[in-house]
Protein backbone atom coordinates (compact mmCIF):
# COMPACT_ATOMS: atom_id res chain seq x y z
CA UNK A 1 0.00 0.00 0.00
CA UNK A 2 1.57 3.38 -0.97
CA UNK A 3 2.32 5.39 2.14
CA UNK A 4 0.24 8.46 1.21
CA UNK A 5 -2.80 6.47 0.23
CA UNK A 6 -2.60 4.19 3.24
CA UNK A 7 -4.34 6.39 5.83
CA UNK A 8 -6.95 7.49 3.29
CA UNK A 9 -7.78 3.92 2.37
CA UNK A 10 -7.74 2.94 6.03
CA UNK A 11 -10.19 5.74 6.75
CA UNK A 12 -12.50 4.71 3.91
CA UNK A 13 -12.50 1.06 5.00
CA UNK A 14 -13.09 2.10 8.61
CA UNK A 15 -16.09 4.24 7.64
CA UNK A 16 -17.51 1.50 5.43
CA UNK A 17 -17.19 -1.10 8.16
CA UNK A 18 -18.71 1.09 10.87
CA UNK A 19 -21.56 2.19 8.58
CA UNK A 20 -22.38 -1.36 7.48
CA UNK A 21 -22.27 -2.73 11.01
CA UNK A 22 -24.27 0.26 12.29
CA UNK A 23 -26.90 -0.37 9.64
CA UNK A 24 -27.18 -4.00 10.72
CA UNK A 25 -27.53 -2.94 14.37
CA UNK A 26 -30.22 -0.39 13.41
CA UNK A 27 -32.18 -3.01 11.50
CA UNK A 28 -32.02 -5.63 14.25
CA UNK A 29 -32.96 -3.06 16.90
CA UNK A 30 -35.94 -1.91 14.84
CA UNK A 31 -37.07 -5.45 14.09
CA UNK A 32 -36.81 -6.38 17.76
CA UNK A 33 -39.15 -3.49 18.61
CA UNK A 34 -41.63 -4.65 15.96
CA UNK A 35 -41.36 -8.24 17.14
CA UNK A 36 -42.20 -7.09 20.64
CA UNK A 37 -45.38 -5.60 19.17
CA UNK A 38 -46.27 -8.97 17.67
CA UNK A 39 -45.00 -8.60 14.12
CA UNK A 40 -44.12 -11.94 12.49
CA UNK A 41 -40.46 -11.96 11.46
CA UNK A 42 -39.14 -14.87 9.44
CA UNK A 43 -35.46 -15.22 8.59
CA UNK A 44 -36.28 -14.17 5.04
CA UNK A 45 -38.03 -10.98 6.18
CA UNK A 46 -35.15 -10.20 8.53
CA UNK A 47 -32.57 -10.73 5.79
CA UNK A 48 -34.47 -8.62 3.31
CA UNK A 49 -34.93 -5.81 5.83
CA UNK A 50 -31.22 -5.90 6.64
CA UNK A 51 -30.38 -5.68 2.95
CA UNK A 52 -32.78 -2.80 2.36
CA UNK A 53 -31.27 -0.85 5.23
CA UNK A 54 -27.75 -1.45 3.91
CA UNK A 55 -28.94 0.20 0.71
CA UNK A 56 -31.23 2.84 2.23
CA UNK A 57 -29.80 3.72 5.64
CA UNK A 58 -26.09 2.87 5.55
CA UNK A 59 -25.15 5.68 3.09
CA UNK A 60 -26.54 8.39 5.38
CA UNK A 61 -25.04 6.74 8.44
CA UNK A 62 -21.70 6.62 6.61
CA UNK A 63 -21.80 10.41 6.29
CA UNK A 64 -22.28 10.73 10.06
CA UNK A 65 -19.54 8.17 10.71
CA UNK A 66 -17.15 9.96 8.36
CA UNK A 67 -17.81 13.31 10.04
CA UNK A 68 -17.22 11.79 13.46
CA UNK A 69 -14.13 9.85 12.41
CA UNK A 70 -12.59 12.93 10.79
CA UNK A 71 -12.35 14.45 14.24
CA UNK A 72 -11.83 11.35 16.33
CA UNK A 73 -9.31 9.21 14.42
CA UNK A 74 -6.55 11.81 13.97
CA UNK A 75 -6.95 12.67 17.65
CA UNK A 76 -6.67 9.00 18.59
CA UNK A 77 -3.61 8.59 16.35
CA UNK A 78 -1.93 11.62 17.93
CA UNK A 79 -2.66 10.40 21.45
CA UNK A 80 -1.62 6.83 20.72
CA UNK A 81 1.84 8.01 19.64
CA UNK A 82 2.27 9.36 23.14
CA UNK A 83 0.49 6.53 24.94
CA UNK A 84 1.54 3.56 22.87
CA UNK A 85 0.38 0.85 25.32
CA UNK A 86 -3.13 2.35 25.16
CA UNK A 87 -3.26 2.43 21.37
CA UNK A 88 -6.13 -0.07 20.93
CA UNK A 89 -8.33 1.19 23.79
CA UNK A 90 -7.76 4.76 22.60
CA UNK A 91 -8.98 3.97 19.08
CA UNK A 92 -11.91 1.93 20.38
CA UNK A 93 -12.95 4.80 22.63
CA UNK A 94 -12.44 7.38 19.90
CA UNK A 95 -14.62 5.41 17.47
CA UNK A 96 -17.42 5.07 19.99
CA UNK A 97 -17.27 8.74 20.97
CA UNK A 98 -17.21 9.77 17.31
CA UNK A 99 -20.55 8.03 16.71
CA UNK A 100 -22.06 9.42 19.89
CA UNK A 101 -20.91 12.95 19.05
CA UNK A 102 -22.12 12.79 15.45
CA UNK A 103 -25.56 11.53 16.50
CA UNK A 104 -25.83 14.06 19.31
CA UNK A 105 -24.97 16.92 16.96
CA UNK A 106 -27.47 15.68 14.37
CA UNK A 107 -30.18 15.46 17.04
CA UNK A 108 -29.40 18.98 18.23
CA UNK A 109 -29.40 20.49 14.76
CA UNK A 110 -32.28 18.65 13.08
CA UNK A 111 -35.96 19.21 13.87
CA UNK A 112 -36.75 15.67 15.01
CA UNK A 113 -35.86 14.72 18.60
CA UNK A 114 -33.80 11.66 17.57
CA UNK A 115 -32.63 11.11 14.00
CA UNK A 116 -31.72 7.43 14.15
CA UNK A 117 -34.22 4.95 15.53
CA UNK A 118 -31.73 2.83 17.47
CA UNK A 119 -30.36 6.00 19.10
CA UNK A 120 -33.64 6.30 21.04
CA UNK A 121 -32.54 3.76 23.63
CA UNK A 122 -29.36 3.17 25.63
CA UNK A 123 -28.85 -0.32 24.25
CA UNK A 124 -29.31 0.86 20.67
CA UNK A 125 -26.97 3.78 21.20
CA UNK A 126 -24.32 1.53 22.74
CA UNK A 127 -24.70 -0.86 19.81
CA UNK A 128 -24.09 1.91 17.29
CA UNK A 129 -21.13 3.19 19.33
CA UNK A 130 -19.66 -0.32 19.35
CA UNK A 131 -19.77 -0.28 15.55
CA UNK A 132 -17.81 2.97 15.68
CA UNK A 133 -15.24 1.25 17.90
CA UNK A 134 -14.83 -1.61 15.42
CA UNK A 135 -14.42 0.83 12.53
CA UNK A 136 -11.81 2.78 14.46
CA UNK A 137 -9.94 -0.40 15.39
CA UNK A 138 -9.84 -1.35 11.72
CA UNK A 139 -8.36 2.07 10.98
CA UNK A 140 -5.77 1.53 13.71
CA UNK A 141 -4.84 -1.83 12.27
CA UNK A 142 -4.61 -0.68 8.64
CA UNK A 143 -2.77 2.55 9.36
CA UNK A 144 -0.45 1.11 11.97
CA UNK A 145 2.89 1.50 10.15
CA UNK A 146 2.34 5.22 9.71
CA UNK A 147 1.27 5.74 13.26
CA UNK A 148 4.38 4.29 14.84
CA UNK A 149 6.46 6.91 16.67
CA UNK B 1 -50.63 11.58 -31.21
CA UNK B 2 -47.40 13.15 -30.00
CA UNK B 3 -45.98 12.43 -26.56
CA UNK B 4 -46.68 15.88 -25.03
CA UNK B 5 -50.41 15.31 -25.59
CA UNK B 6 -50.39 11.63 -24.84
CA UNK B 7 -48.87 11.87 -21.36
CA UNK B 8 -51.47 14.23 -19.80
CA UNK B 9 -54.23 12.19 -21.38
CA UNK B 10 -52.88 8.97 -19.90
CA UNK B 11 -52.47 10.60 -16.51
CA UNK B 12 -56.05 11.81 -16.48
CA UNK B 13 -57.30 8.40 -17.55
CA UNK B 14 -55.39 6.81 -14.69
CA UNK B 15 -56.92 9.25 -12.23
CA UNK B 16 -53.53 10.61 -11.19
CA UNK B 17 -53.45 13.87 -9.30
CA UNK B 18 -52.80 16.64 -11.78
CA UNK B 19 -53.02 20.36 -11.23
CA UNK B 20 -56.24 21.62 -12.74
CA UNK B 21 -56.85 25.05 -14.15
CA UNK B 22 -59.85 26.11 -12.04
CA UNK B 23 -62.08 29.09 -12.38
CA UNK B 24 -61.19 30.58 -9.01
CA UNK B 25 -59.60 33.68 -7.54
CA UNK B 26 -57.53 33.76 -4.35
CA UNK B 27 -57.90 36.87 -2.19
CA UNK B 28 -55.87 37.82 0.86
CA UNK B 29 -58.46 38.40 3.55
CA UNK B 30 -56.10 39.06 6.44
CA UNK B 31 -52.37 39.07 7.07
CA UNK B 32 -49.79 39.67 9.78
CA UNK B 33 -50.42 36.40 11.60
CA UNK B 34 -47.50 34.51 13.13
CA UNK B 35 -47.73 30.86 12.09
CA UNK B 36 -51.55 30.71 12.01
CA UNK B 37 -52.72 27.16 12.74
CA UNK B 38 -56.50 26.98 12.86
CA UNK B 39 -59.51 28.97 11.74
CA UNK B 40 -63.07 28.96 13.09
CA UNK B 41 -66.08 30.96 11.90
CA UNK B 42 -68.19 32.80 14.49
CA UNK B 43 -71.94 33.09 13.88
CA UNK B 44 -71.68 36.89 13.54
CA UNK B 45 -69.32 36.67 10.55
CA UNK B 46 -66.09 37.17 12.49
CA UNK B 47 -63.38 34.54 12.65
CA UNK B 48 -61.09 33.15 15.31
CA UNK B 49 -57.54 32.22 14.35
CA UNK B 50 -54.89 30.60 16.49
CA UNK B 51 -51.25 31.51 16.09
CA UNK B 52 -48.93 28.67 17.03
CA UNK B 53 -46.85 31.08 19.10
CA UNK B 54 -49.70 31.12 21.62
CA UNK B 55 -52.18 33.78 20.58
CA UNK B 56 -55.89 33.58 19.70
CA UNK B 57 -56.90 36.37 17.33
CA UNK B 58 -60.20 37.81 16.19
CA UNK B 59 -60.72 38.79 12.57
CA UNK B 60 -63.62 40.97 11.52
CA UNK B 61 -65.82 39.80 8.66
CA UNK B 62 -64.07 42.27 6.34
CA UNK B 63 -60.68 40.80 7.22
CA UNK B 64 -59.47 43.43 9.70
CA UNK B 65 -57.31 41.78 12.35
CA UNK B 66 -58.13 42.86 15.91
CA UNK B 67 -54.80 44.16 17.23
CA UNK B 68 -55.48 42.76 20.68
CA UNK B 69 -55.33 38.98 21.04
CA UNK B 70 -58.14 37.28 22.90
CA UNK B 71 -57.26 37.32 26.59
CA UNK B 72 -57.54 34.41 28.99
CA UNK B 73 -56.01 31.88 26.59
CA UNK B 74 -54.08 29.17 28.47
CA UNK B 75 -50.32 29.38 28.14
CA UNK B 76 -48.92 26.96 25.59
CA UNK B 77 -45.49 25.35 25.44
CA UNK B 78 -44.08 26.90 22.27
CA UNK B 79 -41.13 25.27 20.49
CA UNK B 80 -40.59 23.62 17.09
CA UNK B 81 -43.99 21.97 16.34
CA UNK B 82 -45.37 22.78 19.80
CA UNK B 83 -47.70 25.66 20.59
CA UNK B 84 -51.30 26.72 20.37
CA UNK B 85 -53.02 24.57 17.78
CA UNK B 86 -56.74 24.06 17.10
CA UNK B 87 -59.64 26.41 17.82
CA UNK B 88 -63.11 24.92 17.46
CA UNK B 89 -66.53 26.26 18.37
CA UNK B 90 -68.99 24.12 20.26
CA UNK B 91 -71.77 23.03 17.88
CA UNK B 92 -74.12 24.95 20.22
CA UNK B 93 -71.81 27.96 20.43
CA UNK B 94 -74.60 30.46 19.79
CA UNK B 95 -76.19 29.27 23.04
CA UNK B 96 -73.19 28.45 25.23
CA UNK B 97 -70.18 30.40 23.76
CA UNK B 98 -67.82 27.48 24.41
CA UNK B 99 -64.56 27.59 22.46
CA UNK B 100 -62.24 24.57 22.47
CA UNK B 101 -58.49 24.93 22.18
CA UNK B 102 -55.80 22.31 21.77
CA UNK B 103 -52.23 23.17 22.63
CA UNK B 104 -48.92 21.73 23.71
CA UNK B 105 -48.71 21.84 27.47
CA UNK B 106 -45.69 21.54 29.73
CA UNK B 107 -41.99 22.09 29.18
CA UNK B 108 -39.21 20.88 26.89
CA UNK B 109 -38.62 17.98 29.27
CA UNK B 110 -42.24 17.01 29.93
CA UNK B 111 -45.04 17.94 27.54
CA UNK B 112 -47.95 16.63 25.53
CA UNK B 113 -51.20 17.73 23.94
CA UNK B 114 -53.86 19.35 26.11
CA UNK B 115 -57.49 20.26 25.43
CA UNK B 116 -59.24 23.11 27.20
CA UNK B 117 -62.38 25.13 26.70
CA UNK B 118 -63.64 28.52 27.76
CA UNK B 119 -66.50 30.88 27.04
CA UNK B 120 -65.79 33.64 24.53
CA UNK B 121 -67.21 36.82 26.02
CA UNK B 122 -66.32 40.20 24.52
CA UNK B 123 -62.85 39.27 23.36
CA UNK B 124 -62.02 37.32 26.50
CA UNK B 125 -61.95 33.62 27.24
CA UNK B 126 -63.70 33.02 30.56
CA UNK B 127 -64.35 29.98 32.74
CA UNK B 128 -61.41 28.19 31.13
CA UNK B 129 -61.23 24.56 32.13
CA UNK B 130 -58.72 21.89 31.15
CA UNK B 131 -60.64 18.94 29.71
CA UNK B 132 -57.87 16.50 28.85
CA UNK B 133 -54.09 16.14 28.90
CA UNK B 134 -52.52 13.38 26.84
CA UNK B 135 -50.32 11.02 28.86
CA UNK B 136 -47.50 10.39 29.33
CA UNK B 137 -45.70 13.71 29.23
CA UNK B 138 -42.58 13.30 27.11
CA UNK B 139 -39.54 15.26 25.99
CA UNK B 140 -39.03 16.99 22.65
CA UNK B 141 -41.40 19.15 20.63
CA UNK B 142 -42.78 17.03 17.80
CA UNK B 143 -45.95 15.18 16.78
CA UNK B 144 -48.86 16.56 18.79
CA UNK B 145 -51.78 15.97 16.43
CA UNK B 146 -54.18 18.58 17.81
CA UNK B 147 -57.19 18.62 15.47
CA UNK B 148 -60.77 18.40 16.78
CA UNK B 149 -64.03 17.17 15.28
CA UNK B 150 -67.48 17.01 16.85
CA UNK B 151 -69.59 13.91 16.51
CA UNK B 152 -73.40 14.00 16.42
CA UNK B 153 -73.72 12.28 19.81
CA UNK B 154 -72.48 15.29 21.81
CA UNK B 155 -68.93 13.94 21.93
CA UNK B 156 -65.75 15.20 20.31
CA UNK B 157 -62.64 13.52 18.96
CA UNK B 158 -59.15 14.93 19.44
CA UNK B 159 -56.23 13.75 17.35
CA UNK B 160 -52.85 13.10 18.93
CA UNK B 161 -49.32 12.23 17.85
CA UNK B 162 -46.66 9.73 18.83
CA UNK B 163 -44.14 12.34 19.98
CA UNK B 164 -41.78 11.11 17.21
CA UNK B 165 -39.49 9.10 19.49
CA UNK B 166 -42.29 6.95 20.89
CA UNK B 167 -43.69 5.40 17.73
CA UNK B 168 -44.06 1.91 19.24
CA UNK B 169 -46.35 3.44 21.86
CA UNK B 170 -48.92 4.06 19.12
CA UNK B 171 -49.67 0.34 19.60
CA UNK B 172 -49.84 0.59 23.39
CA UNK B 173 -53.45 0.93 24.53
CA UNK B 174 -52.24 2.00 27.95
CA UNK B 175 -51.42 5.58 26.95
CA UNK B 176 -52.44 8.34 24.55
CA UNK B 177 -49.39 8.48 22.27
CA UNK B 178 -50.38 7.93 18.64
CA UNK B 179 -54.11 7.78 19.35
CA UNK B 180 -57.36 9.54 18.53
CA UNK B 181 -59.35 10.08 21.73
CA UNK B 182 -63.08 10.63 22.16
CA UNK B 183 -64.45 12.72 25.00
CA UNK B 184 -67.71 14.19 26.14
CA UNK B 185 -67.69 17.91 25.66
CA UNK B 186 -67.07 18.43 29.39
CA UNK B 187 -63.96 16.24 29.20
CA UNK B 188 -65.49 13.14 30.76
CA UNK B 189 -65.15 9.75 29.08
CA UNK B 190 -68.15 8.53 27.08
CA UNK B 191 -69.67 5.33 28.43
CA UNK B 192 -69.43 3.59 25.06
CA UNK B 193 -65.78 4.31 24.23
CA UNK B 194 -64.37 1.15 22.63
CA UNK B 195 -61.58 0.37 25.14
CA UNK B 196 -63.33 1.68 28.24
CA UNK B 197 -63.84 -1.76 29.73
CA UNK B 198 -60.46 -3.17 28.68
CA UNK B 199 -58.16 -3.61 31.67
CA UNK B 200 -55.08 -1.40 31.45
CA UNK B 201 -56.32 0.60 28.47
CA UNK B 202 -56.70 4.36 28.45
CA UNK B 203 -60.49 4.79 28.38
CA UNK B 204 -60.36 7.89 26.19
CA UNK B 205 -58.96 5.96 23.19
CA UNK B 206 -61.16 5.90 20.10
CA UNK B 207 -58.60 4.51 17.64
CA UNK B 208 -54.91 3.64 17.80
CA UNK B 209 -51.87 3.04 15.62
CA UNK B 210 -51.44 6.62 14.40
CA UNK B 211 -48.29 8.67 13.83
CA UNK B 212 -49.26 12.35 13.79
CA UNK B 213 -52.88 13.05 12.93
CA UNK B 214 -53.35 16.64 11.83
CA UNK B 215 -56.62 16.38 9.97
CA UNK B 216 -60.02 15.07 11.01
CA UNK B 217 -63.49 15.71 9.66
CA UNK B 218 -66.88 14.21 10.35
CA UNK B 219 -69.01 13.91 7.23
CA UNK B 220 -72.45 14.30 8.76
CA UNK B 221 -74.32 13.35 5.60
CA UNK B 222 -72.52 10.05 5.15
CA UNK B 223 -71.87 9.44 8.84
CA UNK B 224 -68.16 8.93 8.19
CA UNK B 225 -65.18 10.15 10.17
CA UNK B 226 -62.16 10.84 7.98
CA UNK B 227 -58.67 11.65 9.17
CA UNK B 228 -55.25 12.02 7.66
CA UNK B 229 -51.86 11.68 9.25
CA UNK B 230 -48.26 12.44 8.50
CA UNK B 231 -46.17 9.45 7.50
CA UNK B 232 -42.39 9.53 7.85
CA UNK B 233 -40.70 9.75 4.40
CA UNK B 234 -43.70 8.66 2.38
CA UNK B 235 -46.73 6.92 3.78
CA UNK B 236 -48.95 9.91 4.59
CA UNK B 237 -52.42 8.42 4.99
CA UNK B 238 -56.08 9.23 4.58
CA UNK B 239 -58.09 6.97 6.88
CA UNK B 240 -61.70 6.19 7.57
CA UNK B 241 -61.82 6.15 11.36
CA UNK B 242 -63.95 3.59 13.14
CA UNK B 243 -64.21 3.03 16.88
CA UNK B 244 -61.62 0.68 18.34
CA UNK B 245 -59.74 0.11 15.10
CA UNK B 246 -55.97 -0.12 14.87
CA UNK B 247 -54.46 1.83 11.97
CA UNK B 248 -51.14 0.08 12.17
CA UNK B 249 -48.37 2.57 12.83
CA UNK B 250 -45.52 1.57 13.07
CA UNK B 251 -46.20 -2.10 12.27
CA UNK B 252 -47.34 -1.22 8.77
CA UNK B 253 -46.48 1.81 6.69
CA UNK B 254 -45.73 2.80 3.13
CA UNK B 255 -42.99 5.16 4.32
CA UNK B 256 -39.41 4.83 5.51
CA UNK B 257 -37.62 6.82 8.18
CA UNK B 258 -36.06 10.21 7.33
CA UNK B 259 -32.68 8.47 7.42
CA UNK B 260 -33.82 5.97 4.80
CA UNK B 261 -34.04 3.23 7.44
CA UNK B 262 -36.91 0.82 7.30
CA UNK B 263 -39.76 1.51 9.72
CA UNK B 264 -41.40 -1.83 9.03
CA UNK B 265 -41.02 -4.57 6.43
CA UNK B 266 -44.82 -4.64 6.16
CA UNK B 267 -47.33 -2.45 4.39
CA UNK B 268 -50.26 -4.60 5.48
CA UNK B 269 -50.87 -7.07 8.29
CA UNK B 270 -54.03 -8.88 9.38
CA UNK B 271 -56.12 -6.91 11.86
CA UNK B 272 -54.64 -3.55 10.93
CA UNK B 273 -56.75 -1.06 8.99
CA UNK B 274 -55.28 -0.06 5.63
CA UNK B 275 -55.56 3.59 4.59
CA UNK B 276 -58.11 4.74 2.03
CA UNK B 277 -55.13 6.20 0.21
CA UNK B 278 -51.53 7.01 0.92
CA UNK B 279 -49.32 9.78 -0.34
CA UNK B 280 -45.83 8.62 -1.24
CA UNK B 281 -43.73 10.73 -1.53
CA UNK B 282 -45.10 12.69 1.40
CA UNK B 283 -47.25 15.77 0.93
CA UNK B 284 -47.40 16.45 4.71
CA UNK B 285 -51.19 16.80 5.19
CA UNK B 286 -51.98 19.41 7.82
CA UNK B 287 -55.75 19.90 7.80
CA UNK B 288 -58.86 18.22 6.44
CA UNK B 289 -62.28 19.54 5.56
CA UNK B 290 -65.21 18.80 3.32
CA UNK B 291 -66.60 21.35 0.93
CA UNK B 292 -70.27 22.05 1.60
CA UNK B 293 -70.76 25.40 -0.08
CA UNK B 294 -72.69 26.81 -2.99
CA UNK B 295 -69.94 28.79 -4.75
CA UNK B 296 -68.20 25.76 -6.24
CA UNK B 297 -70.87 23.19 -7.15
CA UNK B 298 -68.26 20.91 -8.71
CA UNK B 299 -66.51 20.61 -5.32
CA UNK B 300 -69.66 19.66 -3.42
CA UNK B 301 -68.98 16.91 -0.89
CA UNK B 302 -65.29 16.54 -1.80
CA UNK B 303 -62.57 16.38 0.83
CA UNK B 304 -59.84 19.00 0.89
CA UNK B 305 -56.49 18.33 2.54
CA UNK B 306 -54.03 21.17 3.10
CA UNK B 307 -50.39 20.22 2.68
CA UNK B 308 -47.14 21.63 4.01
CA UNK B 309 -44.47 19.84 1.99
CA UNK B 310 -46.31 19.88 -1.32
CA UNK B 311 -47.46 23.49 -0.69
CA UNK B 312 -50.89 22.79 -2.04
CA UNK B 313 -54.39 21.68 -1.22
CA UNK B 314 -55.39 18.23 -2.33
CA UNK B 315 -58.97 17.93 -3.52
CA UNK B 316 -60.04 14.34 -2.93
CA UNK B 317 -63.04 13.65 -5.06
CA UNK B 318 -65.73 11.45 -3.55
CA UNK B 319 -68.33 9.65 -5.60
CA UNK B 320 -71.01 7.77 -3.67
CA UNK B 321 -68.67 7.71 -0.68
CA UNK B 322 -65.79 6.24 -2.65
CA UNK B 323 -62.58 7.94 -3.67
CA UNK B 324 -62.73 9.09 -7.28
CA UNK B 325 -59.37 10.75 -7.82
CA UNK B 326 -57.41 13.77 -6.69
CA UNK B 327 -56.55 17.24 -7.90
CA UNK B 328 -53.65 19.35 -6.69
CA UNK B 329 -54.82 22.92 -6.11
CA UNK B 330 -53.24 26.27 -5.25
CA UNK B 331 -49.66 25.21 -5.96
CA UNK B 332 -49.24 28.58 -7.64
CA UNK B 333 -49.11 30.14 -4.16
CA UNK B 334 -45.90 28.28 -3.40
CA UNK B 335 -46.74 28.41 0.30
CA UNK B 336 -47.12 25.85 3.04
CA UNK B 337 -50.83 25.59 3.80
CA UNK B 338 -51.62 24.92 7.46
CA UNK B 339 -55.42 24.95 7.43
CA UNK B 340 -58.26 24.64 4.95
CA UNK B 341 -61.89 25.38 5.82
CA UNK B 342 -65.16 25.43 3.99
CA UNK B 343 -66.61 28.81 4.97
CA UNK B 344 -70.26 29.53 5.72
CA UNK B 345 -70.33 31.87 2.70
CA UNK B 346 -69.32 29.07 0.33
CA UNK B 347 -65.73 30.24 -0.07
CA UNK B 348 -62.77 28.05 0.76
CA UNK B 349 -60.44 29.53 3.37
CA UNK B 350 -56.73 28.81 3.73
CA UNK B 351 -54.09 29.66 6.31
CA UNK B 352 -50.50 29.97 5.14
CA UNK B 353 -47.82 28.60 7.45
CA UNK B 354 -45.10 31.15 8.04
CA UNK B 355 -44.09 34.02 10.30
CA UNK B 356 -46.12 36.41 8.13
CA UNK B 357 -49.07 34.12 7.71
CA UNK B 358 -52.21 35.05 5.84
CA UNK B 359 -55.87 34.14 5.68
CA UNK B 360 -56.73 33.47 2.07
CA UNK B 361 -60.19 33.27 0.59
CA UNK B 362 -60.86 31.24 -2.54
CA UNK B 363 -63.87 32.45 -4.52
CA UNK B 364 -65.11 31.92 -8.08
CA UNK B 365 -63.17 33.99 -10.61
CA UNK B 366 -66.23 35.87 -11.77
Amino acid sequence: MPSKAQPVLAFVFAVLLAAALGSIVQTQYNLAMLQALGAPLSAEVRLRATGLDLLGFAPLFAVLVAAGFLCALPSAAWLSRRLLPLRWPLFALAGALAIWLAMSLANALLPMPTLIGANRSLIGTLGLMACGSLGALLFARLSRPLCRP
Amino acid sequence: MSKPFLIPLLLSLLGSPVAQAMDYRIETLSEGLEFPWSLAFLPDGRMLVTERVGRLRLIEADGRLDPEPVSGVPEAFVAAQAGLMEVALDPEFARNQWVYLSYAHGSEQANNTRLARGRLVEGELQDVKVLFTAQPLKTGAAHYGGRIAFLPDQTLVLTLGDGFDWREDAQNPGNHLGKIVRLNRDGSVPADNPLRDQAGAAPEIYSLGHRNVQGIFYDAEAGRLYSHEHGPRGGDELNLIEAGRNYGWPLVTQGVDYTGALISPYTTLPGLQPPLLHWTPSVAPSSLTQYRGALFPQWQGDLFAATLAERSVRRIRLLDGKLAGEDVLFEELGERIRDVRSGPDGALYLLTDNAKGRVLKVVPAD
